[in-house]
């Protein structure tokens, strides 16, 4: 999942302060989840700024609140074009992927970002996130054992562990477990600690080209309609 | 997916099942409804709810025989909810003695009703709220049936009865009294269209043993009927009682109130088989009534004018019909009691006139259709004791309504309606996880009066509940069916939160990985209703009638049109402490006008409602909670959380953080008190620097 969290105030106060009527849109899907962007934040935001008006009393903005199910999907977009008429910007509270997605669809709208979005990560506990992927399009999980030294080591080094761990915490960030002991302590338990002594040579991050694409699509011929179908 | 606020935000809709307490009484009252307002100290509009559902709830406060309690989920827990002294408080301090009832006569036909027991003065009660004549026929010269004659006035004051009488009078119920039907025949030739027969049943069961018809030996009906209209039978020192139900333990009672020194009952099974209400049989031992079991009298002597009882001792051998293990005697274990007079009292039957031509079934009992409570004579309906034989208060009155009912299609010539109940009722008890986690409350029952006063006269035996342990004991209620629903499934993310916030565990994933969460274990905190991120949880029946939103415009809105100091609105816990407007006293006193917007429970002020609060113009937000009295261990921690969140939002808009604090509360009424003056002049001071800093900055 997609983790977010909410810009400062302050910040989303100045860059809506040039537009008097602003849709606050929400992203039913990760968003959601990590609680940045769902229906609720949507209207704290939104009260929030109300509130901030009304006490300041420099500003006069209208606020609409609105929510779709997912920001990343164009489709899901079509059900407030009406509203977007009545707005002079969108406050997107979706990922990097929404805010943009979104602008895509409406090229007359400033569409502003109300969250910075961070990584891809899982919930260890209620209302706490812990990165997990880094999206490096190689994945060497099963040389490690399911954990992912990319995101979980400091270092992000393919060969652990370095000298640097202590009471099975990292040098570099006492909270965070060493990557490569857990890998160490899974690997001992799945009986294949040969793989730590097996050498990975390093990756080149430069040679890929961003920004990505999957193609998922099977390419079909598209010219009679006869039933024939041929690849 | 709409943003705009959902139409299940509205207070009106009701998505709840109904309670295990509910579904036991045999009037269908809406138990939790009134429970819960009580918890509040709203007991104006809990009577109110209790009234709808019972035509006599000064009846049932006192005498009724508590099905519900039984049926009550807490009991899983600890013990049950004291639902039956909750509607008794609630009927003292409501006000149920103000209340005038009014009622038009729009149809011509009229009805008679043949008995004034509390089935036929619900009949009588029931078919004037719909418009017809009635007319009451009563063989005794007071109304009431056994409420007059077979419960002692020490259980029912009569002052009470008569008040309910004095309603009906009100509401034009015609009453003849020392008037005994012979003829149902002769009714109908009065005009009457329609008859409701319910007689009751006020015929004691024989003993069949020898010597009964001795002088000395009397009927429990007769007995307490005498007793009661007035007659003060002498019973001598040494009384015994054959029988264990409520007759029996009542005739004890009544037989220590008339000067017995020594008073006996025999009962031929064990105290796990006695009917009679445990309670009772618990304040008669304290009374100084000795219950002797598997014990039964096997020949009764009168010698010089005393009564020699042989009794017999049983054992207890297989289960029979009604599910009890059958008495069986002990071969040559009698042995000889002396009594001065002897009460049987074990059992009673309806005795039904001859010359009413009705069709009698099994124990004397009219036979009725069970639907229309029709009779096999077109026009004569039948319920009550007459019907079921000896029964409650509680199914005599349901009877009563339902007869009112029935008479009301009959003579309208519609088909008989079935009841419609649209929402389910929940059935399955508890699961142990859920018990496990709910916090244990000890019951608290009304006091009753010390045993040695008892006896002395007829006075009420139970008191009422003070104020403060009737709202105690009200919280206890788990509100069972009324909790949280995904009422949107489609905005749910599956994102667990309610999951992983539920104080008792209760959101669990199916096994497609969808969301549940179990109606019949959730026990309404409300917790993951703002907890949410997708606002997709609801309560299946929001408790407040109006949510903390629409409280909140009141309040400020109320709060605009009057303030001129310093606003400060607080989200006080509706339970306990508040619930009596104690914190009533604070408008005077603080430097700053405070207004309260009643909650119940803090764990369901959400954070906007935090923000609204100051968008609104209060200078400072405060949330008390009831502190220990709490149903759950961890509200504050919700609180903290959302006060955290929301000073974070405050602090970047330039706003101090400590204009929003939770107050500290022990649920006594001073400390509180003093903790909100001294928020106040926090507040007070804080708007003061401000100002200042604003002259400065011009």
């Amino acid at each position: 999942m997609i983790v977010a969290e909410t810009k400062p105030l302050d910040e989303i106060w100045r860059s809506i302060a040039p537009y008097s009527r602003v849709l606050i849109l929400g992203c039913g899907t990760c968003m959601t989840v990590c609680g940045a962007g769902g229906e609720r934040e949507v209207s704290f935001l939104a009260d929030a700024l109300r509130m901030s008006q009304a006490r300041g009393g420099e500003h006069d903005h209208s606020l609409l609140e609105y929510t779709v199910k997912r920001q990343c999907d164009a489709e899901f977009l079509e059900t407030f074009v009406d509203r977007s008429r009545e707005v002079d910007a969108i406050l997107s509270l979706g990922c990097g992927v929404g805010v943009q997605v979104v602008a895509d669809r409406f090229p007359d709208l400033p569409v502003l970002p109300g969250n910075n979005t961070y990584f891809m990560g899982a919930s260890s506990e209620w209302g706490v996130w812990d990165e997990r992927c880094a999206a490096c399009g190689d994945c060497r999980l099963a040389d490690t054992a399911g954990v992912c030294p990319i995101t979980r080591c400091t270092k992000g080094i393919l060969n652990g562990p370095c000298a640097g761990a202590k009471n099975g915490k990292c040098e570099a960030n006492k909270e965070a477990d060493c990557a490569w002991i857990l890998i160490y302590q899974r690997l001992e338990r799945l009986g294949q600690l040969d793989k730590m002594r097996r050498y990975y040579p390093p990756r080149n991050f430069r040679v890929i080209p961003r920004p990505r694409r999957i193609v998922n699509k099977t390419q079909v011929s598209t010219g009679g309609n006869d039933g024939q179908v041929s690849v | 997916m709409q943003a705009e606020a959902p139409v299940g935000r509205s207070s009106s809709y009701d998505h709840s099942l109904v309670p295990p307490c509910q579904s036991a009484c045999p009037l269908h009252m809406e138990i939790r409804e009134y429970i819960d307002l009580i918890s509040q100290g709203r007991i104006m509009e809990a009577l109110h709810v209790i009234r709808d559902g019972n035509p006599f709830p000064s009846i049932c406060a006192h005498v009724c025989t508590h099905p519900c309690e039984d049926a009550c989920r807490r009991s899983q827990v600890d013990k049950p909810v004291a639902i039956r002294a909750l509607k008794r408080f609630a009927v003292e301090f409501g006000g149920d003695r103000m209340i005038e009832l009014e009622a038009n006569t729009t149809h011509a036909e009229r009805v008679a009703i043949v008995g004034s027991g509390p089935a036929g003065l619900a009949a009588a009660y029931y078919l004037r709220k719909l418009g017809y004549p009635t007319t009451i026929f009563e063989a005794n010269p007071e109304l009431g049936g056994m409420l007059r004659v077979g419960i002692p006035q020490y259980r029912l004051p009569r002052s009470v009865l008569d008040a309910e009488v004095q309603r009906l009078i009100q509401i034009g119920v015609e009453i003849r009294s020392n008037t005994r039907v012979a003829s149902l025949d002769l009714l109908f030739e009065m005009g009457y269209k329609a008859v409701f027969v319910t007689v009751g049943a006020h015929q004691s069961l024989r003993m069949g043993i020898e010597g009964e018809e001795s002088p000395g030996v009397v009927d429990g009906a007769t007995f307490l009927r005498e007793v009661n209209l007035g007659l003060r039978p002498s019973v001598g020192n040494r009384v015994a009682v054959v029988g264990g139900g409520n007759v029996a333990i009542d005739a004890a009672h009544t037989a220590l109130r008339l000067g017995a020194q020594e008073v006996k009952v025999l009962y031929r099974r064990g105290r796990a088989e006695m009917p009679a209400d445990g309670s009772e049989i618990e304040q008669a031992l304290e009374e100084g009534v000795e219950i002797l079991f598997l014990v039964a009298p096997s020949r009764i002597k009168r010698v010089d004018g005393c009564l020699q009882v042989i009794c017999t001792r049983f054992e207890l051998g297989e289960a029979d019909g009604s599910g009890r293990r059958r008495p069986v005697p002990i071969e040559n274990s009698d042995f000889e009691l002396d009594f001065d007079t002897l009460v049987s009292a074990i059992g009673q039957a309806p005795q039904i006139p001859q010359d009413f031509r009705l069709r009698i079934g099994k124990g004397s009992t009219i036979q009725i259709d069970p639907v229309t409570l029709l009779t096999d004579r077109p026009g004569v309906f039948a319920g009550g004791d007459a019907v079921t034989g000896p029964a409650t208060v509680t199914q005599a009155l349901a009877a009563g309504r339902q007869a009112a009912v029935r008479i009301d299609e009959y003579l309208q010539h519609r088909y008989p309606a079935l009841p419609k109940e649209t929402r389910a009722a929940l059935t399955t008890p508890l699961l142990p996880r859920t018990i496990e986690l709910v916090r244990r409350v000890n019951r608290l029952d009304p006091p009753v009066l010390p045993a040695q006063d008892r006896t002395g006269g007829f006075a009420p035996v139970e008191l009422i509940y003070d104020w403060k342990t009737a709202i105690d004991e009200a919280r206890r209620c788990l509100r069972c069916g009324a909790g949280a629903e995904i009422l949107f499934q489609d905005k749910c993310a599956t994102c667990l939160n309610c999951l992983r916030v539920c104080p008792y565990e209760v959101p669990q994933l199916d096994a497609s990985g969808t969301l549940q969460i179990p109606a019949d274990q959730c026990l309404a905190c409300g917790v993951c209703v703002a907890e949410c991120p997708a606002k997709a949880i609801m309560l299946r029946k929001p408790y407040d009638r109006r949510q903390v939103t629409e409280e909140l415009e009141h309040a400020l809105r109320s709060a605009l049109q009057t303030s001129s100091k310093p606003l400060l609105v607080g989200f006080c816990c509706q339970y306990g402490l508040f619930g009596t407007g104690s914190l009533a006293g604070l408008w005077k006193a603080a430097s700053a006008s405070i207004w309260i917007v009643p909650v119940l429970c803090v764990a369901k002020v959400e954070e906007e409602h935090l923000l609204r609060a100051f968008e609104m113009g209060a200078e400072g937000v405060f949330i008390a909670g009831c502190g220990a009295q709490c149903a759950r261990e961890n509200t504050g921690q919700w609180v903290a959380r959302r006060i955290e969140k929301v000073r974070r939002a405050l602090a970047t808009l330039g706003i101090e953080s400590e204009r929003l604090q939770a107050l500290p509360t022990d649920g006594e009424e001073a400390s509180t008190v003093q903790a909100v003056q001294e928020f106040a002049d926090r507040v007070g001071r804080l708007c003061l620097t401000a100002a200042l800093k604003r002259e400065v900055r011009k």
